[in-house]
């Protein structure tokens, strides 16, 4: 009898089972949306924070950048020592080597132009190849250079693009050179022509150089196969205690802690696995990008936790409240009962079972309804979509339980004071 | 007398809040939920650029200000930009004077900076050590290619030696001896200081290569009055309001030349705004389900009075009429529920902002008005379905129960 | 005949395959005091729905004071049954959260203006005036129903029209609410009550029977009227 009522309950009350079932909906969608969404939002920021270009640069161990600062390049012997082009690609076959999303080989060296000396930078514009595990690989500086404004076009990987060059907007308008006109370089008694494919405009020290193919660049200073530095975007784990040991000295990790640190993709870490496929290189984090990456993330992710859990509050208040409201509107129909001789308890377990069963249709609904709200975010927000995490079915599962508990005890409540007289006659 | 119809109105709405207090908890908590997320969230929306844009400045310095031709930069104008740029929108200003100076007559270069605020600038410094201060400038900071060169550890000092400003350096003649060499390197035109190491600065980039003191301590050495090669600005502002802010210094203190830097002022834009638009979807998100569940609610609350609403249309009651006292109501509610949830909104973004930012936020009073604005377009637009069924109800059906 | 303030005069009302009320033919004379008896499903609230203007019958007309009603739409109807009818109902129907005089108030609100001091007046009537503050939860059935009554009468209605009035009291209460009509009736109200309570039935001027939707009798008790509740009273 009890099973018939529920289900007549269920059947007959379309109307109000219907509401509770879609505030259940409702609120679980969010909260589904909301979580997943926070779930993923660290990956997909990280991905967007990318744009800040490389977080990792990877030297020859001899080479120091104090060259740099002197403008004293050659002859000092602390630029003679290079990386070698051939162990570029093998970035990608390190344990971290999915994280690693973006990468491109540089080859700094400096030619003659219009009889004044101008910094030449030799890289792979763009890059695309298939690695030995099948993997194919887009890459190249113009991912590592979003924020460049471009007049013209990117130079790019196909054979009839060699002797194109970029030149730096100050360069340029020094020089008054524009898109399509030829420039000839000349170094160590070799003198090439290239055409201007583009202008560029970095806002910083690349404004007065050119940008070449590395072939070009190697050519030019007799240095086949050979690059300067890496420059690396990969995504990272923001840096913990155990990080900035390991940074410090790997050595003096214990081995648990070496195993965790070597298997979180700490910057620190992915360095030292770099470090391990490269010839005589040094992987270094790019302070800059890789630690204000870190600060970013670390606010953003706790931004979406914070207003996940306020809104998921609001959504269980929200569905509670109606719980309450529809139990109470069906009054009259329980007093009856009460009329008919049915115990207290009797009357809540009917009713609590009605609203666990609608709650069950509902939130079954809303989890997929959620999913279909976080997709749409991810697409919107970041073109991609956001990974799926189990965990959120477990956490929503319980809370919804939870809410309709709590949302049935003032009706409950409020159901046991009442006189089925009263209900009745109409009060 | 149109007066004394107006105060039973009002009686009989306000008795119905009043008097109905659990149903109206119901109804005002389902609509105090939804104005503080919505506010709260609005909040944190209009918010974002500006908290997260300060949060964006751990990049470092996103303006960099040069000298135009061969001028330097003075205190003066050092301080007439900081009065253009404006101190709230400041995080840091730090002037740079670069000097090249001698440490066992290898040539380094020492950059004189307000250590101060080079240190809010480049939050992403990692110093082995401490920041100097101005307080004790012979304690300075080397970078770390430096330290490694020189092999120099924390507390170790070394002795830098340079030709002080407009002087030449005379070249070390053959002729004298080695004793007289060094005389003439203490004579009057030279400069030669002991400084200790405080800290060592790594960051993966080209501050390795330098040593960090204290500008006023490095103008005395050399004997010269202030004068910066260079300032790095970190200003909480996007790409657009940076160029405006470019074209004002260029054009109201001339002799300074301001350049974005273009890396970090497009890479912030693209990443704020995904962000600002994350906050926007999820707030529309919240906003149909609040919607949707003051709905739900005033449908509840409405249909429990179908007997009230039959009884009153027995009474003679017009439908306008009693229409008008049930939107009357759900005007009330939307009042008392958006006011209430304006300012538990407020809370919540505020705890949200301390706890994430560390920082109050701003309070945006046109959300008081807006916010109560639309909940009572919420509420009322949710009555009217429930409403008009309602007035298809039958005055019979009082007659006999149900 | 110009006396008559309601008159039926063929009125059928046919729901589906049933013939709720079959051909009645009725007039009540202003100030007349009626009471109409039947059995459950006899057609008694099918014809309190069209006397109150809740409702419009199949066939024939309806007369109320010298108005047809039964061809008007449902708000014409509702001005009419502001302006000419008192209802009271058995389950007192009072909104819970207005006080004593409120309830009376909206009654007036409804049909023109709300006026305190004349619900007050309308309250002392009903001797409730010490009440009048008081909310419906904490009023006694009887003084419930004799709110109602007082919202009945304020606007002057040409017929008092009660649905089991003294239905859900009990014998003291029904005694004090059978009085009130008494004296209602002394002061000219015309009063129409359906009843299956005989004792009520049997106070009034003149009561009719229905079974089946038809009129099966119509009985002139002016000769006993007021013995029966005297008799009670005792």
């Amino acid at each position: 009898m009890f099973l018939r009522m529920i289900i007549k309950t269920l059947v007959r009350q379309k109307s109000k089972m219907l509401m509770i079932a879609f505030t259940v909906i409702l609120g679980v969608s969010l909260s589904t949306a909301m979580m997943n969404v926070m779930l993923g939002v660290g990956d997909k920021v990280n991905r967007e924070l990318k744009v800040y270009g490389a977080n990792i640069t990877v030297r020859h161990k001899d080479a120091a950048l104090m060259s740099d600062l002197y403008g004293l390049t050659e002859g000092l012997g602390v630029n003679d020592k290079f990386l070698h082009e051939e162990d570029v690609l093998k970035l990608k076959s390190i344990f971290w080597g999915f994280n690693i999303i973006d990468f491109a080989p540089v080859l700094e060296g400096h030619a003659v132009f219009k009889n004044s000396n101008v910094d030449l930078i030799g890289t792979w514009p763009e890059k695309n190849a298939i690695l030995a595990t099948g993997e194919e690989l887009h890459t190249g500086l113009k991912s590592l250079r979003t924020w460049w404004d471009i007049q013209g076009e990117w130079l790019n990987d196909s054979d009839s693009d060699k002797d194109s060059v970029m030149i730096g907007s100050a360069l340029a308008s020094q020089n008054n050179i524009h898109v399509g006109d030829s420039i000839t370089l000349t170094n160590n008694g070799l003198t090439k022509t290239f055409r201007v494919k583009a202008v560029f405009n970095d806002g910083g020290n690349y404004d007065e150089k050119i940008l070449m193919h590395l072939s070009d660049v190697q050519e030019l200073m007799h240095l086949p196969g050979k690059v300067s530095h890496i420059e690396v975007s990969a995504l990272t784990t923001p840096d913990n205690d155990l990080a900035r040991k390991a940074a410090q000295d790997p050595r003096s990790l214990s081995p648990e802690e070496y195993e965790t640190w070597y298997c979180t993709a700490y910057v620190s870490a992915i360095c030292h696995q770099i470090q391990e496929v490269i010839r005589d290189g040094v992987a270094k984090p790019v302070r800059q990008v890789a630690e204000s990456e870190g600060t970013i993330l670390n606010k953003t992710t706790l931004l979406m936790i914070l207003i996940t859990i306020l809104s998921s509050i609001g959504s269980a208040l929200a569905i509670s409240n109606l719980i309450t409201a529809s139990v109470i509107e069906r009054s009259q129909e329980l007093g009856l009962l009460k009329a008919l001789g049915a115990y207290n308890w009797q009357i809540a377990l009917l009713v609590l079972s009605e609203v666990m069963l609608t709650g069950l249709a509902g939130g079954v609904i809303g989890y997929f309804v959620g999913i279909g709200f976080a997709q749409i975010i991810g697409q919107t927000v970041f073109g991609s979509y956001i990974e799926i995490a189990r965990m959120v079915i477990l956490i929503v599962a319980v809370i919804l339980f939870l809410v309709t508990l709590a949302g049935s005890i003032p009706a409950i409540r409020y159901l046991m004071a009442l006189k089925p007289t009263e209900v009745l006659h109409g009060k | 007398m149109a007066n004394n119809r107006l105060r039973m109105y009002m009686r009989m709405v306000s008795g119905s809040l009043i008097r109905r207090a659990s149903r109206l908890v119901i109804a005002v908590l389902a609509i105090a939920i939804g104005a503080t997320i919505l506010s709260g969230l609005v909040t944190i929306y209009y918010d974002i650029p500006e908290q997260l844009g300060r949060e964006f400045r751990s990049y470092g310095a996103n303006l960099i200000i040069l000298p135009r031709g061969d001028s330097k930069i003075t205190r003066e104008t050092l301080s007439r930009l900081e009065n253009l740029i404006g101190k709230n929108k400041l995080v840091g200003m730090a002037p740079y004077r670069y000097q090249t100076v001698k440490i066992n007559e290898q040539p380094y270069i020492i950059a004189g900076t307000d250590l101060a605020q080079a240190e809010k600038n480049s939050p992403f410094w990692y110093i082995e050590g401490s920041w100097g201060n101005s307080s004790e400038p012979e304690k300075v900071m080397t970078g770390h290619e430096i330290a490694q060169t020189l092999n120099l550890k924390l507390d170790d000092t070394f002795t830098i030696q340079g030709v002080k400003y407009g002087e030449r350096a005379e070249a070390s003649r053959q002729d004298l001896s080695a004793q007289e060499n060094q005389k003439r390197d203490s004579a009057r035109q030279n400069f030669h200081k002991k400084l200790t190491v405080k800290g060592i600065v790594s960051t993966g980039g080209a501050e390795e290569g330098f040593i960090f003191c204290d500008i006023d301590m490095l103008d005395e050495l050399i004997g010269d009055s202030f004068r910066a090669d260079v300032i790095e600005c970190s200003v909480i502002a996007d790409a657009a309001e940076l160029e405006t802010l470019s074209s004002r210094i260029e054009k109201e203190i001339p002799e300074l030349q301001p350049r974005a830097v273009r890396r970090l002022t497009q890479s912030q834009d693209i990443v704020l705004s995904k962000l600002q638009a994350l906050v926007l979807l999820v707030t529309v998100v919240v906003l149909i389900i609040t919607m949707i569940s003051v709905y739900t609610t005033m449908t509840a609350m409405i249909a429990e009075r179908r007997r009230e609403i039959a009884l009153k249309k027995a009474l003679g009651a017009e439908n306008k009429l009693v229409m008008s006292e049930l939107l009357g109501e759900g005007v009330l509610l939307g009042i008392i529920g958006g006011a209430l949830g304006v300012f538990l909104g407020f809370e919540f973004a505020l705890q949200v902002s301390l706890n994430v930012f560390g920082r109050a936020i701003n309070f945006q009073i046109a959300l008081i008005p807006i916010t109560i604005a639309v909940f009572i377009i919420i509420t009322v637009a949710a009555s009217i379905i429930p409403v008009r069924k309602v007035m298809d109800i039958h005055p019979a059906i009082v007659l006999k129960g149900e | 005949m110009s006396n008559k303030i309601l008159e039926l005069n063929n009125v059928s009302k046919i729901y589906g395959e049933l013939k709720a009320l079959a051909d009645i033919n009725l007039s009540v004379n202003a100030g007349d005091w009626l009471s109409i008896m039947g059995p459950s499903g006899s057609g008694k609230t099918t014809m309190i729905n069209i006397i109150g203007c809740m409702d419009t019958p199949s066939t024939g007309s309806v007369i109320l004071d010298g108005v047809d009603i039964s061809k008007e739409d449902s708000s014409s109807l509702t001005r009419i049954r502001r302006d000419k009818i008192g209802l009271i109902f058995q389950q007192f129907h009072l909104i819970s959260y207005l006080t004593a005089v409120e309830n009376v108030m909206v009654a007036q609100y409804y049909h023109s203006m709300p006026d305190e001091s004349e619900a007050m007046e309308a309250l002392e009537k009903v001797g409730l005036k010490d009440r009048a503050r008081h909310l419906p939860a904490q009023l006694s059935g009887g003084e419930q129903q004799r709110v109602c009554i007082a919202r009945a009468l304020i606007n002057s209605p040409k017929i008092l029209l009660g649905d089991e009035p003294t239905g859900n009291l009990d014998e003291e209460n029904e005694g004090i609410v059978v009085d009130l009509f008494r004296r209602l009736h002394s002061e000219g109200v015309t009063i129409i009550i359906v009843t299956h309570d005989p004792e009520v039935g049997d106070v009034a001027q003149r009561k009719i029977i229905l079974e089946h939707g038809k009129i099966i009798d119509d009985i002139d008790q002016s000769a006993t009227f007021g013995e029966a509740l005297k008799l009670r009273s005792k």
